[in-house]
């Protein structure tokens, strides 16, 4: 079988732990420690995860951050884990959901299994909806426990621990590292949380090195800026870090949030403030046959790649001239991966920075502007692209479609804030096309709700240094207003302001400055009651 | 349609352009020493090109103006050329009638002196072979690993169109 790792890498190593064994539908496939199910699989050549429900069409991965739910498997009986962010153990069994279909997809897509696949169906009367579920899910349902497990009858999940602190910050990317960093050298008692192991964010998974000012992150590469600051953190005895701890409610009236530690344990913190720095998720695009396997979030990619050292395919297509596609098609380079040509609409420019732009145009790779996708190619999984010439008014000018030959599809289209948790504080939430999506209004220094701050991505997205420089002023103005305020403090705010100003001024950014002071307001009080 | 393409359509900018803009040296500067090009004609928060410099030949009129050689003060060190994160700055020098350009390299396989590499160009065309003279491993603190490769090439023109090489094993 092929083996699809990075073994040799010019910027990257690879840490792999022993050799284990997992068994997918019972045959053995060979894995290593500290890699994901996801990871595991793509490295011995397995593209399709489980089937839909209505039409039985195949299911890879999209985002491999736990974000999209396309990567399920039943996994050692217990059905719908997420695949790419579950690590690999000796021993392992893994079923894909419902390929059992594999074989007759197209006759059951003939027939239609439609009512069977809602679970409203048959729910009267009550006597016959226990059998006919039990049929629904046998052909069409999401999975059900083993019966070793469900006779184990686990406990559902409690609140196993509680505390209060003075300040828990939501996510541990630049911008909540940041915020912990300060925050931590002036406050008593701050709790940092991340539903991921390791903490860094957007930055694991960067191997370029970053623009900026040399003060905060530039001409490092992003993945040794997360450690670096994770490292600092670390010695300070102020702050404690939870990694695998996923926030995922907030109660207002008791100013309260519950989180899950490790997936089966719950925990309720009290603080007095918190800041959210939750990040961004990316967006997807519309196209015939855009969910196939094989068609992924450049995130996505690059978690794959960078981290796990599994390559994608052998020869992409980008979609999307943004600084995060531009950079993913270079690191597909690097990593000895083709990329067949970047697509993208844009008018007027490549919409990234030019100088990476110029880093894959002279290695060759065409960027294809005024153009659009119009359909991925192949059933089981990618095998090209269908792509248009557009007219100004970016309708497909007939006659103009070619044919791409790749066996991926890497979309890199934008990000859009992360805004689940961020609604729970009943903020004032506005849309914004040039911050990406819907974000909080907030006041000067970054209020969004009574307790609470915002920071990063989440709160409109742009970029690391100014993540990094948001997060330390949402961890400096929090202290204050813990009363940690001294002269020592306004100066270090007063460095971080007029660092944001200078980070924004170029004309990338005017856009975004214009969007965020419009929703930017004097008195938030009066804007959340 | 394809030569209608300015730069930002296109994706990288031509000689003519960069000539225009006045980020390529003159003649002189490139036949009496090694000195730095900066291809990086966008405003956009970045620095560390400054700060590397120990001989203060490169300037910003602020963090995001487009950074300025001094071709005069340049002692071509390469320091800008291992940091830059765009990748975008280059070292050119012509000298006994044969081309050489300096630039940063993070690709397999690893550079050798001798070894012969294929050239290529800003749209990626391949305009020629060449070999490799003077690869340095920059780490510096191990914030930023990379390669720093210069080729020779004997038709000294190629110098102003090479910015890329592929390593020919
Ligand atoms: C391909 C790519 C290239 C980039 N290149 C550059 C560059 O060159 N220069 C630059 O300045 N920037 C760059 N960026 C952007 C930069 O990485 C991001 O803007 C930055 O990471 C945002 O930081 P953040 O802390 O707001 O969010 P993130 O880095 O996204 O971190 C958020 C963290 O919160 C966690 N989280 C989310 N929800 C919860 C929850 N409910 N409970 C617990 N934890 C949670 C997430 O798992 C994540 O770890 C790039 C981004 C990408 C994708
Ligand atoms: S949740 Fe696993 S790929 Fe998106």
């Amino acid at each position: 079988m092929e083996d699809w790792r990075v073994y040799k890498h010019p910027i990257l190593e690879f840490e792999r732990g022993k050799e284990v064994t997992l068994y997918l539908d019972g045959k053995p496939m060979k894995a290593f420690e500290n890699e994901t199910i996801l990871a595991a699989m793509y490295a011995n050549g397995v593209r399709v995860f489980s089937r839909s429900i209505k039409y039985h069409r195949p299911r890879g991965f999209f985002c491999a951050i736990g974000r999209c739910s396309s990567c399920m498997m039943e996994v050692d009986g217990v059905p719908n884990v997420r695949t790419c962010i579950t690590k690999v153990k000796d021993g392992m069994h893994l079923r894909r959901q419902k390929t059992f279909a594999d074989k007759f997809a197209p006759f059951l897509n003939l027939l239609n299994l439609s009512p069977l696949a809602y679970n409203r169906m048959f729910t009267k009367p009550g006597i016959i909806y226990k059998p006919a579920m039990k049929i629904i899910r046998q052909f069409t349902g999401q999975g059900s426990f083993s019966k070793k497990i469900e006779e184990s009858g686990e406990e559902i999940m409690g609140i196993d621990d509680e505390f209060s602190t003075e300040l828990l910050i939501v996510g541990g990317g630049p911008a909540g590292l940041s915020a912990a960093l300060e925050a931590g050298q002036r406050c008593d008692d701050v709790i940092v949380i991340d539903d991921k192991e390791q903490l860094g964010g957007q930055l694991n998974r960067q191997t370029h090195m970053f623009f900026s000012d040399v003060k905060y992150a530039a001409g490092k590469r992003g993945f040794k800026l997360g450690k670096e600051m994770v490292e600092k953190i670390s010695k300070l005895k102020t702050v404690r870090v939870l990694p695998k701890t996923n926030a995922i409610a907030y109660y207002p009236m008791e100013n309260k949030m519950l989180m899950l530690r490790s997936t089966d344990r719950g925990l309720m913190v009290k603080a007095k403030k918190y800041i959210v720095a939750v990040g961004a998720y990316e967006k997807t695009l519309l196209f015939e046959n855009n969910d196939l396997p094989g068609i992924y979030g450049a995130g996505g990619v690059q978690t794959l790649l960078n981290i796990y050292g599994v390559k994608p395919g052998k020869k992409g297509l980008m979609l999307g001239t943004g600084n995060v596609s531009l950079i993913v098609a270079y690191q597909l380079l690097q990593a000895g991966i083709g990329v067949e040509a970047i697509v993208a609409p844009s008018f007027r420019r490549v919409s990234g920075y030019l100088v990476h732009a110029a880093k894959i145009r002279r290695h060759g790779v065409p960027i294809i502007t005024r153009h659009t996708i119009l359909r991925a190619l192949g059933k089981q999984r990618v095998t090209g692209a269908l792509i248009t010439e557009l007219d100004e008014k970016y309708r497909p000018i007939e006659g103009t479609e070619k044919r791409l030959d790749c066996d991926f599809i890497c979309m890199g289209v934008g990000l859009t804030p992360s805004y689940d948790l961020i609604q729970l504080f009943n903020p004032k939430m506005v849309y914004s096309s040039e911050l990406g999506g819907f974000v909080p209004v907030r006041d000067m220094q970054f209020r969004f709700a009574e307790n609470a701050y915002i920071a990063g991505d989440c709160g409109g997205v742009e970029e690391a240094t100014t993540a990094v420089l948001e997060g330390g002023l949402a961890g400096l103005y929090a202290a204050r207003s813990l009363g940690y305020a001294d002269e020592e403090v306004s100066a270090k705010i007063d460095e971080y302001e007029h660092a944001l100003e200078e980070d924004r001024g170029s004309p990338f950014s005017s856009d975004i400055k214009a969007a965020l002071q419009k929703i930017t307001v004097e008195n938030i009080e009066e804007v959340i009651k | 349609m394809q030569d209608e393409q300015n730069a930002a359509q296109r994706g990288y900018s031509t000689r003519e352009e960069l000539q225009k803009s006045r980020a390529l040296p003159p003649i002189e500067k490139v036949k009496e020493k090694r000195v730095c090009i900066i291809e990086c004609t966008e405003e956009i928060p970045c620095n560390p090109c400054v700060q590397a410099c120990k001989f203060g030949a490169i300037s910003k009129e602020g963090l995001c103006k487009p950074g300025v050689v001094d071709w005069d003060v340049c002692t071509g060190c390469t320091q800008c050329v291992a940091i830059c994160p765009g990748m975008s700055i280059f070292m050119q020098r012509i000298e006994d009638g044969k081309g050489y350009v300096t630039m940063p390299y993070e690709f397999l396989p690893e550079p050798k002196i001798g070894d012969k590499a294929q050239l290529l160009d800003r749209s990626g065309k391949v305009v020629g072979e060449g070999r490799i003279v003077n690869p340095t491993y920059q780490a510096k603190g191990d914030a930023y690993p990379r390669w720093v490769v210069t080729v020779e090439m004997d038709d000294p023109e190629l110098s102003y169109e090479v910015r890329a090489i592929r390593i020919l094993e």
